[in-house]
């Protein structure tokens, strides 16, 4: 009975110890659902964009989502957080695009919508400008750093783009632009937010390389090593 | 030619100057060990008493394992090199004689060396004191490596990993069934196969918790403690694997006796190396920073 007692407390004492002490743990927060998100996003008007999706664990997985918080009238800043699986494996989907937006009079929005969309359209950062046939969105001078926060590239969003915008987000169905250029599948967000993309690519060692390399080393080019 | 005769000579220089270093050493011995003086400084008789032969030869041993570890940069100079060696000889064998003294009043708190050795010639407390002067002065070789000639933290580090010693000696208790003070009384060697693969075991975990990149010293031995918390975890899985798997039955068995000894101690010092493996050889490659 001393034995399972003292092992079972030598348990305890290394959970805690791994716990308190690990660096996996240092100043990550675990958000369970989109409410919690949100209190954890300061600010408006506001935008969160998922840049970042990657799980960790062998038989136990932990789930980590980094977004860029985009601000209104500051620079942007990085937020990565652990997270569920459901609330990781529902926001997957829409890397690359604004998960999550709250304007200056505090309303908040889940869908998610071409990044920095909450800025479309808002007089206090540009206005409408005919170009051709269309209307183009041009930020002011003051805020020109936000659509490179954003990631847009060359992209500059149509008076077309804001009314699906608008109407997706009274709808609440995700809207990825009508170009391709967004999400997943989407060429600027490969561009802008490459990691997801570098190390899903990432080349693995199959079994067969493995033999491969080790009958090559070990019994054809051996005298290399000698 | 001439070069490798003018080599040939320093090797020679260096390994007298080994051998004086062993000459402090047997001095050194003395000042923290004066109830044992008549031992060291008399002239030994091997064949006369072979637990105090034992007993003194696990301490050369034990010294000769920690010198180990020093060099010679005979490109900083010769004199350089040899003070740079003296110095570092002579913290290593005072930490390792500290060592032992600390290690031996906890371990034979209810025993004297001169009852034990001198008068019974009690084989268990030799073989004991001989695992006990191995083990002591693996740890201090391993410390002195991982310090890396810095000495406050060779402190620390030693200073840690007397405490570690200390109390993992203390938990003998519950991995056998051995009563330690009772088996040393009765004098089984028995017991000292035991507790010595036990402190083997030990050894040959602690070691392996120190073995890893340090780059400031407080999340180094924060890893050391989780690594010794784990290998506690972990031993006691493989010591009843072992037995499942080779279908060791203790069942009525008289577990005062040598074999039982040398069973237990055999299988305390299997388990610690396999653990060893679980505690320090699991790479588990860079998952953080993550992105």
């Amino acid at each position: 009975m001393n034995r399972i007692i003292v092992y079972g407390l030598i348990l305890l004492a290394y959970l805690i110890l791994s716990k308190s002490l690990s660096p996996f743990e240092f100043g990550i927060s675990y958000v369970k659902d989109q409410n919690e998100l949100s209190k954890l996003i300061k600010g408006a008007p506001v935008t969160a964009i998922l840049t970042d999706v990657h799980t960790t664990g062998f038989a136990i997985k932990t789930y980590y989502l980094k977004f860029k918080i985009v601000y209104g009238f500051e620079s942007y800043e990085e937020l990565v957080i652990r997270s569920s699986s459901a609330f990781s494996e529902k926001l997957s989907p829409f890397l690359g695009l604004s998960v999550f937006s709250r304007t200056k009079s505090g309303e908040e929005s889940m869908v998610p919508l071409i990044p920095g969309s909450i800025f479309v359209g808002d007089k206090t950062y540009g206005s409408w400008k005919n170009q051709g046939d269309k209307k183009l969105w041009r930020f002011f001078r003051v805020y020109r750093q936000i659509p490179v926060y954003l990631g847009w590239g060359d992209y500059t969003p149509s008076f077309e783009d804001f009314n699906k915008m608008e109407m997706n987000r009274q709808q609440n169905t995700p809207y990825f632009g009508d170009t391709k250029l967004f999400g997943l599948e989407g060429e600027l967000t490969q561009k802008s937010f490459p990691d997801y993309f570098a190390r899903k690519n990432k080349k693995t060692l199959t079994w067969q390389e493995f033999l491969e390399n080790y009958f090559n080393e070990n019994f054809i080019n051996y005298k290399e090593q000698l | 030619m001439n070069e490798t005769f003018d080599r040939l000579i320093i090797r020679i220089l260096f390994t007298i100057f080994i051998c004086l270093a062993l000459f402090i050493y047997k001095y050194a011995h003395v000042i923290f060990y004066p109830s044992g003086k008549k031992q060291l400084l008399k002239r030994i008789y091997p064949a006369e008493n072979y637990i105090d032969t034992l007993h003194i030869f696990s301490r050369i041993i034990g010294v000769s394992i920690i010198f180990s570890t020093l060099e010679f940069n005979e490109y900083f100079g010769i004199s350089i090199s040899l003070v740079h060696f003296l110095t570092w000889s002579l913290i290593g064998f005072s930490l390792y004689l500290v060592s032992i003294y600390v290690s031996e009043s906890i371990i034979f708190y209810n025993f004297e060396y001169k009852d034990e050795v001198l008068k019974k010639k009690n084989a268990a407390y030799g073989m004991v004191g001989f695992v006990n002067s191995i083990c002591l002065a693996l740890i201090v070789k391993k410390i002195f490596t991982e310090a890396e000639n810095s000495l406050i933290i060779l402190l620390i580090m030693w200073l840690f990993s007397m405490v570690l010693y200390g109390f993992s000696t203390k938990l003998y208790k519950y991995v056998s069934d051995l009563n330690f003070n009772s088996q040393m009384i009765q004098q089984n060697l028995g017991l000292g196969f035991s507790f010595g693969g036990y402190l083997l075991g030990v050894t040959v975990i602690i070691t392996a918790s120190f073995s890893h990149e340090h780059i400031d010293i407080t999340s180094y031995l924060v890893q050391v403690i989780l690594k010794v918390l784990l290998g506690a975890l972990i031993l006691p899985l493989f010591m009843l694997g072992i037995k499942f798997i080779f279908k060791v039955d203790e069942e009525g068995q008289d577990y005062k006796t040598i074999g039982h000894g040398v069973y237990s101690g055999s299988v305390f010092l299997a388990a610690s190396f396999l653990t060893s493996i679980i505690v320090g050889q699991i790479n588990f490659g860079t998952i953080y920073p993550f992105f």
